[in-house]
This record gives structure tokens, C-alpha cells and sequence, in this order.
């Protein structure tokens, strides 16, 4: 069978990914594998908001409360009943969808501003519910003992293993976002995004194909909870529901390109490298707040498409290309 | 020639005697860079408490460099330089800026960030690579309580941080019955108020109400109309600086009618007095107060070493180099530089295994307090020989707001009162 361009885009997209995920196991560098871990986690956070904002147009401000749900359950797993950090990431992911679910059907018959504010308030009060709930370990949260990492052949090794673990997600969720945006399904959801009324004299049940997006959006960044949290060894109320990260997440669509399947990975390798360059440098280390600020209001002001947007728009030729 | 060759062999043995015997230069000492990494809060929530603490560790290592280094037993002199980067008080970036400390810097050994959060996600990191770490602005117990074989903590465990002030109360007025625990929810508070309510039941008080408000909170008004019906004796709680003060203000400003109000962190920190006659009354534990008296008579008093800066001395070289009087928390950073260099003194190395050793026979009295660290596998590392002290915002004769130690008796400066509205 022969194979169309689309295809092969997704293979080569895929295939940058774990040449550059490679180079940290090939050279045995921990530091490098820190950095690539952030920035894998983020375009996972990126690629899942933009199912819902980029191909569907509803901007999830809330969207890291999946993030921390994720985070949340396994960790309970892991800790009470030694489940593998495997098996206990999955069910993560599998409750955090249910979540998105049940909470998809009512919240997202709201619109626009609505839909945002609602999404802020659910981030709230789960963050909350989270903080009084004892079973999660109440405001203090939960953390694990140094030696549950001797399962997984010791700290060194857990860290590893936590890698290949947000390499492997990171793939399957680029994966995702290139299929979804590539099916029927994909093209539904963008119908609704341009307009939802028009999209259901066509046929499509918005509710049905929303919520369905709500529920894939929230699987992929309850899984690099899971494995950020296992990582960190520890997990509060506090940073597993940060509402910044959310937003981050949300300027990284911006900065990359929304409703394009490279833009969120753009964005957020863009994003986060600039910050990390930013922090670690003894000239800009006090200013980085600003001047990340500074560039991301040049670009939300100049560059409304995003970088991949601006290319796409510049060069005819990269819209057949670069989706 | 006999002759000859005999004189000029006696020629060459005077020479070589003049060159023995003549002044002799004295031998290099060998100077070792010895690299100390960590992460600091340069922004973000615990911005204020984190710059404090770089400040002392920063005066520390000033002390150090004049006085030419740590010396080592061979007559190598150690130099320490310190490197560190912003975590933007978030656990997001810390793992990943040890690790670089670690494997691309290259530092020798370890300070913890502040906070307890921040810290146990660094010991993950520290400890996999064996590096001695020494925490301070990090009070949990739980973090201690895991089996770290590296990490040595300075602080007073949460567990020890308010029960002071309910001995004070006690003694103060035998009356006092009921106490109202309002605290922030997060780690540190929650695990404080804890401890101290159960504390508290166990000296035969009631404990009113225990509730914690979120991060951030500024009307405290909900919680102060929950707080006057059951008519408490005292309140107990805060959290961090900044909602600790709104608080205090807030109690002030509502006239809450308890006898004794204290609340963490906040007071302690010189800028608490900007609240005005709100800061009056109010005590605060401190790890560490410029009126803390630990001296080498104090130390030769519980039978053990002094070591290193006095006090006053401290207190002086800070206010000198900064402008204003040093809180606990750079006190804490001073501390954790000079338990380092005793540390590395001691081993007579920069091997980690021999200072992790070294560390771990510590038992001494410095500027900071008694230092001790458990040696049980479970614990290892936690603070077993570090006291409280409480300080109490009162009026000296001037009507000028002043913080005078007042718990524990022995280490008073001053007697504390019972608040008046």
C-alpha cells in the first residue's frame, strides 16, 4: 500500500522525537534526560489542550486538573497498594477520562468565556476536594519512601525508567493528535470549532464528539502526572493542581500554533527551552520572568497563528507538508 | 692534587650545608576548590525566606575566604565557591537543576532549596548520587523519616515547632484551657498544627477549632467569626510570612479577644513589625533569634564543643553587609555553610562517605543552636539536638516594638505577656 504524505509526516515526526530522545541514553546524560523530561511532559500538555482548543476551539484553562488527578491516583495506587508505576499510570489515565466523562457532558454544553470559567472553577474545586480529602494524604499529600525505588532497581534506575516512560507517552500522544485531527472524527470537531450550529445541520452530534474530545484530552496528561509525581516521590495539592502550568500550557498552543498537530510541540519545546536557558544563565537569571513574558506578548501580538501557523501562511508550500 | 680534590670537597659541603641550613621558603599551601550547589526561590512564593537564607550561606562563605579556606590536616586548604539556580519556588525544575548541579556542574556537595516540598524532591536526586546534602528552611519530618542516607537536616522538625508555645501558654496562664488552631493548608503547617494539637490535648487543653485555610488567603474574616463563639483562650497557627502577617493584622483589626496569639514564621522575620501595633503581643517561634544565647560558656555548661562564630558576631557582620537584622532563616543559611566546613574538617577530606561519617558524629553547640543528627537507619539524618526559641513582639520603654526571646526560661531575654486589647 502506498504510503501518503500525511503518513509519512507522522512517522518522521515521530521518528525526530525519539532520535532526540535517544541522544541522553546514548551519551549517559542525566542532565540532558532532566531537560527532556520537562520538555516531553509539556508537549504532552500541549498536544492534549490542543484536541480540545486547537481542533475543537474550547480553551481549557482547567486542563491541568487532569495533570494532578493523574498524578493523584497513582500515586494512591503505588502507595497503598503496591501496584506497578505501570498498571497504576494507566488507571490513572483510564479515571481521569472517566472524570473528563462525566464531567464533559454537562460542562461542555457551555460556551466560549463560559466554558473557560467553568474549567478554572473544576481545577478549584478538586484542588479543594483534594486538600480535605484524607485518603490522598489531605493538604500534606502523600510521598513515598526512598526505598519504594528499589523495586525499580534503585533511584538511578527509577529515573530512567520514568524517562522512556514520558518518551513513550509523548509519542503515543503526538500519535493521537495527528489521528484525531486526520479522521472523521478530527474533521467533526473542527467543523464545531468554526461553527457548532452549522456543524449540526450537517449531522454531528457536537455533545457526542466534545466530550469524546474532553475524554482523549484528558488521558494523555494524566499519565505524565503519574510519572512526574513517581519521579518526584512526592505529590501536594499545591503543585499537582497549579493553575500557571495550565495557562503555560494554553500560550504554548499559542506560541507553536493551535489546531496544527507540530505547533503544540513547537510551542513547547520553544516555551520551555527559553525558560531553561533563561534560568541557568547568571546574566538573564533574575530577569527571566520578563523576558519570557516580554517575547510571548511579541508573539501573541505579531504572530497570532504561532510559528507553525506564520510558516504555513509565509510558505504555500509547507501547508501540504507541515500539519 | 690531594689536597686540591679535599678542598674542594670540603668547598662543596659547606655549600651544601649553606643551602640546607639557609632561609627556606615556606611551602605553598594546596588551595582545592570544593563546589557547593543548590537551588534558591530567587522567585516566586518563598522568594522572600529563600533570599535570606542565600544571604547568610553568601557571608559564610565571605568568613571562609578571608580566613583563607578550611585548612585540612595535610595543610590543604579547602576553598568553597557556591553555585545555585533559580526553582522558581516550584518543584517543576528542581530535580532537573540538581541533576545539572550534580553531573554538569560538578559540585562537591549539596544545600537543600526551602521548603520542605522542594527539598524532598531534591534528596531523590541527592541522595541516588550519594551526595551529601544538608538541608535547611526545610523542617518536615516526614522528609527525614525515609531512610536518606546523605541528607542531614538543621532545622527543628515540625513536630518541635509549636509545642514551646503551648508550655508558654501554660505557664504563662495556668487558666488557659481552649485554643483555636487556624493554619494554612500545606505541608509544613498542617504538619506543625498537628503535632501541636495533639500536644496541646495531651497537657489537658481543648482544642476549639482545628482548620486550615488555602495558600494565598487573604480575608481571613471567615475564619475569625468561626473562631470568636467558642470563646478561646488562644490561637495557634499561620502558615508562611505573607498570610501570617494578614492574619495577625486581621485579629488586631477585629479585636479578637484571646489572651495569646502565635503564629509561624511570620513573626520572627524583622520585616513582622510593619503591621504596626497588629505585631504587638503576637509570638512566633524562631529557630534562631539574635538574642539567642548560645555562647562558649553555654557550650562548656551542657558539656559540649563550641565551634565556630558567636552570636553577636554574626548578628553584626549580617546587619553590616545587608543593613538589617538577620531572621532565622539566614541564620539557617549560615549554619548549613558552617556544619559543612566542621563536616569537612573533621573528615579531613572531601570524600562524601568520610563527611557523610564525620557528619554523623556530630554533636556540638554553634551560633544556631545544638546540632545533632539521628544516626537510626529510619531517621537518619533528622535533627535531634536543635530547640526552638519563641520570641514575642512587645513595647520597650521607648514604646518601640522590640522581640525579646521569651520561651524557652532559660534562654529568656525577656518575660512574656498576655495579650491586651
Amino acid at each position: 500500500m502506498k504510503r501518503t504524505w500525511p503518513q509519512s509526516f507522522l512517522w518522521l515526526t515521530l521518528l525526530i522525537i525519539v532520535a532526540i530522545a535517544l541522544i541522553p541514553i546514548l551519551i549517559d546524560s542525566a542532565s540532558l534526560r532532566e531537560d527532556l523530561f520537562l520538555t516531553l511532559m509539556l508537549v504532552i500538555l500541549a498536544s492534549s489542550i490542543n484536541i480540545i482548543m486547537g481542533y475543537t476551539g474550547y480553551v481549557s484553562f482547567g486542563h491541568i486538573v487532569f495533570f494532578g488527578l493523574g498524578g493523584y491516583f497513582a500515586f494512591f495506587l503505588m502507595l497503598n497498594y503496591q501496584v506497578h508505576f505501570v498498571l497504576a499510570a494507566l488507571a490513572s489515565g483510564v479515571g481521569a477520562s472517566v472524570f473528563a466523562f462525566l464531567l464533559g457532558i454537562p460542562v461542555l454544553r457551555l460556551r466560549g468565556a463560559y466554558f473557560a470559567l467553568a474549567t478554572i472553577g473544576i481545577n478549584e474545586a478538586v484542588r479543594s476536594f483534594v486538600t480535605n480529602f484524607e485518603p490522598f494524604g489531605g493538604a500534606v499529600g502523600m510521598f513515598f519512601n526512598y526505598a519504594v525505588y528499589d523495586a525499580y532497581g534503585g533511584a538511578r534506575n527509577a529515573l530512567w525508567f520514568a524517562y522512556y516512560a514520558i518518551v513513550a507517552v509523548a509519542l503515543v500522544t503526538v500519535a493521537a493528535s495527528f489521528l484525531i485531527k486526520k479522521s472523521k472524527f478530527g474533521l467533526g470537531l473542527m467543523a464545531i470549532r468554526e461553527d457548532q450550529d452549522t456543524a449540526q445541520v450537517l449531522g454531528i452530534d457536537p455533545t457526542r464528539y466534545k466530550v469524546l474530545a474532553y475524554t482523549c484530552s484528558a488521558f494523555f496528561p494524566a499519565l505524565a502526572g503519574a510519572i512526574f509525581f513517581f519521579k518526584n516521590g512526592i505529590i501536594e495539592p499545591g503543585p499537582a493542581f497549579a493553575l500557571l502550568r495550565s495557562i503555560e500550557g494554553l500560550v504554548m498552543v499559542m506560541l507553536g500554533g493551535y489546531g496544527t498537530v507540530t505547533g503544540p510541540i513547537v510551542g513547547a519545546v520553544v516555551y520551555e527551552r527559553l525558560r531553561a536557558f533563561l534560568i541557568t544563565n547568571p546574566n538573564f537569571s533574575s530577569l527571566h520572568l520578563f523576558i519570557a513574558g516580554l517575547l510571548l506578548l511579541v508573539i501573541v501580538l505579531f504572530v497570532t497563528a504561532g510559528v507553525v501557523g506564520w510558516l504555513r501562511q509565509r510558505v504555500p508550500l509547507l501547508r501540504r507538508y507541515l500539519e | 692534587m690531594r689536597k686540591l680534590v679535599f678542598l674542594a670537597l670540603v668547598v662543596a659541603l659547606i655549600a651544601s650545608l649553606g643551602v640546607a641550613c639557609g632561609p627556606v621558603a615556606a611551602p605553598t599551601p594546596t588551595v582545592k576548590r570544593v563546589l557547593v550547589g543548590f537551588t534558591a526561590s530567587q522567585t516566586g512564593k518563598l522568594n522572600k525566606e529563600s533570599k535570606e537564607q542565600i544571604q547568610g550561606l553568601q557571608l559564610w562563605l565571605e568568613d571562609v575566604k578571608k580566613a583563607g579556606g578550611i585548612k585540612l590536616k595535610d595543610g590543604t586548604m579547602l576553598m568553597p565557591e557556591i553555585k545555585f539556580y533559580d526553582d522558581e519556588s516550584l518543584t517543576d525544575r528542581v530535580q532537573a537543576l540538581y541533576t545539572k548541579l550534580i553531573t554538569e556542574d560538578k559540585v562537591d556537595f549539596l544545600i537543600s532549596p526551602y521548603s520542605s516540598g522542594l527539598t524532598q524532591t531534591a534528596a531523590v536526586v541527592a541522595e541516588q548520587y550519594g551526595k551529601v546534602m544538608i538541608t535547611t528552611g526545610a523542617a518536615s519530618d516526614t522528609t527525614m523519616e525515609q531512610g536518606f542516607k546523605t541528607i542531614f537536616q538543621i532545622y527543628t522538625p515540625a513536630s518541635r515547632y509549636l509545642t514551646g508555645a503551648v508550655d508558654l501558654l501554660q505557664k504563662l496562664d495556668p487558666t488557659a484551657k481552649k485554643i483555636a488552631f487556624v493554619y494554612e493548608k500545606e505541608r509544613f503547617s498542617t504538619d506543625v498544627t498537628t503535632f501541636a494539637q495533639k500536644y496541646a490535648k495531651e497537657k489537658g487543653f481543648d482544642i476549639v477549632l482545628f482548620e486550615g485555610y488555602d495558600t494565598a488567603t487573604t480575608d481571613f474574616a471567615p475564619f475569625i467569626n468561626k473562631i470568636m463563639p467558642p470563646k478561646p483562650d488562644a490561637i495557634m497557627g499561620g502558615g508562611h510570612f505573607t498570610d501570617g502577617t494578614t492574619f495577625a493584622k486581621q485579629l488586631y483589626e477585629k479585636k479578637v479577644p484571646v489572651k495569646f496569639v502565635a503564629i509561624l514564621v511570620a513573626p520572627p522575620e524583622p520585616a513582622f513589625v510593619e503591621i504596626g501595633d497588629a505585631a504587638q503581643y503576637v509570638v512566633g517561634p524562631s529557630q534562631w533569634e539574635p538574642l539567642a544565647r548560645y555562647s562558649p560558656e553555654s557550650a562548656k555548661a551542657a558539656g559540649l564543643p563550641w565551634y565556630g562564630i558567636g552570636v553577636a558576631d554574626f548578628t553584626s557582620a549580617y546587619k553590616t553587609k545587608y543593613g538589617y537584622e538577620p531572621s532565622y532563616h539566614s541564620a539557617g543559611g549560615y549554619a548549613a555553610g558552617l556544619i559543612f566546613q566542621k563536616g569537612l574538617e573533621e573528615a579531613d577530606s572531601v570524600d562524601a562517605e568520610k563527611v557523610k561519617t564525620a557528619l554523623d558524629r556530630l554533636d556540638l553547640l554553634t551560633f544556631f543552636g545544638h546540632i545533632k543528627f539521628d544516626t537510626a537507619a529510619k531517621t537518619h539524618g533528622k535533627q535531634i539536638g536543635h530547640e526552638m526559641v519563641y520570641v514575642q513582639w512587645q513595647k520597650d520603654a521607648a514604646g518601640k516594638l522590640v522581640k525579646p526571646v521569651v520561651w524557652p526560661l532559660e534562654g529568656k531575654s525577656a518575660d512574656a505577656q498576655l495579650r491586651k486589647q
